[in-house]
């Protein structure tokens, strides 16, 4: 072990730090330790670190170049505007799921080996389930385990593939994977990745949970699983045709769902598949400069989608709903609400100045230059549909629109920071695209301000501006729900406990009745015999035992506080004493 | 309440910014023209106004796509799943 301090550290160290603090002490530690991690990110110097040796893997903790750095520098940054908006939360366990989901993506993106990044994986998994649950409502609750099997599920995926890999080659490193080698084994690990980067078919669970999620909950989880995914992606499973096709396919999916959603939550999250598209779809392609602006787009996506949930956030939080169709007139009575979240619109719209137009004409150069014309026109077409959903008609529906306008204040002070902050940072890379740049992990020459692509920017955007408006009338939300594949499940599940009841129940009831009257009069005559041996023979050898047995349940009662952050605490508490053993 | 005021003195203006809008959409079309295609590689390129066609065409189907799905059979009540 040399030098580096991994930043996960901060996060689970502040996790455990968090339930003894109450009040400002609790805050300070809050925004504290985000800096201290977002200071470790730019200290960090590239190389391998933390290598450990358990049950016979290779593992490394600590893979610091280019690629995992650009992430670490957006994680730790989105987790200190993140804990900002959160700060007036009162749970500690909130900020506890906040702190443990933030470290482990830390963890995952920094890892070297599969082995160190599943781990980190499922601890991402389960802890950003409890943002969900604090809700508190009965929808969250029920999306929250939904989101919790299919992200088993996709862990499922995930090691069986990584267990084959070892199979076949012997190790579990984590390097890129040439698309001609790659066999069942590699494919399981991309469908694995996948899910987490809600790739179609595999991605109803994030429209699903998201927007049941907390009002801060829901600012954390937009921007570290996808963009984790996206992550590995990138460093595994570039130049993947399939993830070209399938990325542009999402974006195209995305907004089709976002331009008929009421929920502004809902389609925000529909954004996020769509916006994760472009990055997935930059994967595909491959080349430097496509990889560059999957990382790019990534880097900014974290930002004004964070910036555009909080904005979502504020005014679910202020108002009681999220919904369109409930919603109008807010300019009056949230004008800086409105402000940030037209800069985070106008940001993910992709308009010059702000950052979507620096990162995501990356991608649709890529296209470009790869005379890959169709994806190129397909990643425009989501381009419209983007503005015109997330940009258009939220912004008109909430906070213009007709009618009476709603009654409502601005949020709390700390969430207007967050969001000023979050809107800074996305002109600033929109202006000064190089504070970008510098990080991304090929070099460039990227120019993105040139007349012809500002000429075709605004060209799209104005013109889609012009048919929302001369087709509002048709654009009307709706009190409606929209189903998506996740219809399979929930409704499949319904099925199955029909069939449980009706046909495993009535054999069941059956087997019940010839066990009862066949079965039991053997049994009786046995039990017999067996109660003269337990009482004679085995009960002077169990009450000895039972003593101990006694006293060291009165020791697992204490630590079974039933408190949830207990629990959490507590299992990486473990979690860490098993690691530190290993590594020593 | 500045902001809000400006907004207001907008809303009641709808004409003026109305063919404000025209006209900078008319002058967006026109400086396409005056571009350089030095360095088109592919038809599309070339063609003039290109994406203020496809913006234009692209959005009205996106529209009656997504939402004639969404009538046909994807829209359900918001208890459907209780």
């Amino acid at each position: 072990m040399n030098s580096w301090l991994h930043p996960a550290l901060f996060f689970f160290a502040g996790s455990l730090l968090l339930p003894f603090f109450q009040g400002k002490a609790r805050k300070a530690i809050l925004l504290l330790i985000p800096i201290l991690a977002i200071i470790a990110v730019a200290l960090a110097e590239q190389g391998i670190y933390g290598q450990y040796r358990f049950l016979n893997v290779n593992g490394v903790f600590g893979r610091v170049d280019k690629l995992s750095l650009i992430f670490a520098w957006v994680f730790t940054i989105m987790a200190f505007l993140g804990a900002l908006y959160a700060l007036h939360v009162k749970e500690s366990g909130h900020h506890i799921a906040g702190f443990l989901y933030v470290g482990s993506s830390l963890g995952a993106i920094f890892a070297g080996d599969y082995f160190t990044l599943f781990i980190f994986w499922e601890i991402m998994a389960f802890s950003s389930v409890f943002l969900v649950w604090y809700q508190r409502t009965r929808k969250s609750l029920d999306a929250g385990f939904r989101y919790l099997l299919v992200h088993v599920f996709g862990g499922l995926l995930f090691f069986t593939g990584m267990m084959l890999y070892y199979g076949k080659t012997g190790s579990f490193a984590f390097n890129s994977i040439a698309p001609a080698g790659a066999g069942i084994a590699e494919y399981l690990i991309l469908c694995g990745f996948a899910l987490n980067a809600a790739v179609l078919p595999l991605h109803a669970w994030l429209p699903d949970a998201y927007p049941e999620a907390t009002v801060e909950g829901a600012v954390f989880l937009c921007a570290f699983t996808t963009k984790t995914a996206v992550y590995v992606l990138a460093r595994g499973f570039s130049g993947f045709e399939v993830l070209a096709i399938m990325g542009t396919a999402m974006t195209v999916f995305g907004v089709c769902y976002a331009v008929i959603e009421n929920d502004i939550r809902r389609v925000l999250a529909y954004h996020i598949i769509s916006q994760v598209g472009y990055m997935v779809a930059g994967i595909g392609i491959g080349t430097h400069l496509a990889v560059n602006g999957a990382a790019a787009h990534a880097f900014a996506h974290i930002l004004y989608k964070a910036l555009l949930f909080m904005g979502a956030g504020a005014v679910l939080y202020m108002t009681g709903t999220a919904k369109l169709t409930r919603l109008g007139g807010l300019y009056k009575t949230m004008p800086l609400t409105m402000i940030f979240y037209i800069v985070g619109a106008v940001s993910i719209a992709g308009f010059p100045l702000f950052s979507g137009f620096v990162s995501k004409s990356m991608i649709v150069s890529a296209a470009h230059q790869e005379g890959r014309l169709w994806l190129m026109n397909f990643l425009n077409l989501a381009g419209i549909g983007t503005f015109l959903s997330v940009g258009l008609k939220v912004t008109y529906f909430a906070f213009f629109g007709k009618g009476e306008p709603v009654q409502a204040k601005e949020p709390p002070a700390n969430m207007l920071w967050a969001m000023g902050i979050t809107s800074l940072l996305c002109f600033i890379i929109g202006v000064y695209p190089d504070v970008l740049y510098v990080l991304l992990p090929f070099a460039t020459e990227y120019r993105p301000y040139n007349l012809p692509h500002l000429s075709e920017a605004l060209q799209l955007l104005s013109f889609t501006g012009l048919v929302f408006f001369l087709l509002l009338s048709k654009l009307g939300p709706e009190e409606k729900i929209n189903l998506d594949v996740d219809y399979f499940y929930r409704k499949g599940t319904a099925l199955f406990l029909k069939f449980d009841e009706k046909v495993i129940g009535v054999g069941d009831t059956l087997w019940g009745e010839l066990y009862r009257t066949l079965g039991l009069s053997a049994l009786f005559k046995s039990a017999e015999a067996s109660y003269g041996f337990d009482r004679k023979v085995i009960d002077g050898i169990v009450d000895g035992s039972a003593t101990s047995t006694v006293g060291l349940g009165s020791v697992v009662r204490k630590l079974q506080t039933g408190r949830i952050q207990t629990y959490i605490g507590l299992s990486l508490m473990i979690f860490f004493l098993v690691v530190l053993f290993a590594v020593i | 309440m500045k902001l809000a005021d400006m907004i207001g003195t907008l809303r009641d203006n709808l004409k003026i910014l109305k063919m404000a809008m025209i006209v900078y959409l008319a002058v967006l079309v026109v400086i396409d023209f005056f571009l350089s295609r030095e360095h088109a590689h592919y038809l599309i390129d070339k063609i003039y106004a290109y994406w203020a066609v496809f913006g234009t065409v692209g959005c009205f189907l996106l529209i009656k796509f997504s939402k004639g799905v969404a009538h046909l059979f994807l829209a359900k009540d918001e208890d459907y799943y209780d």
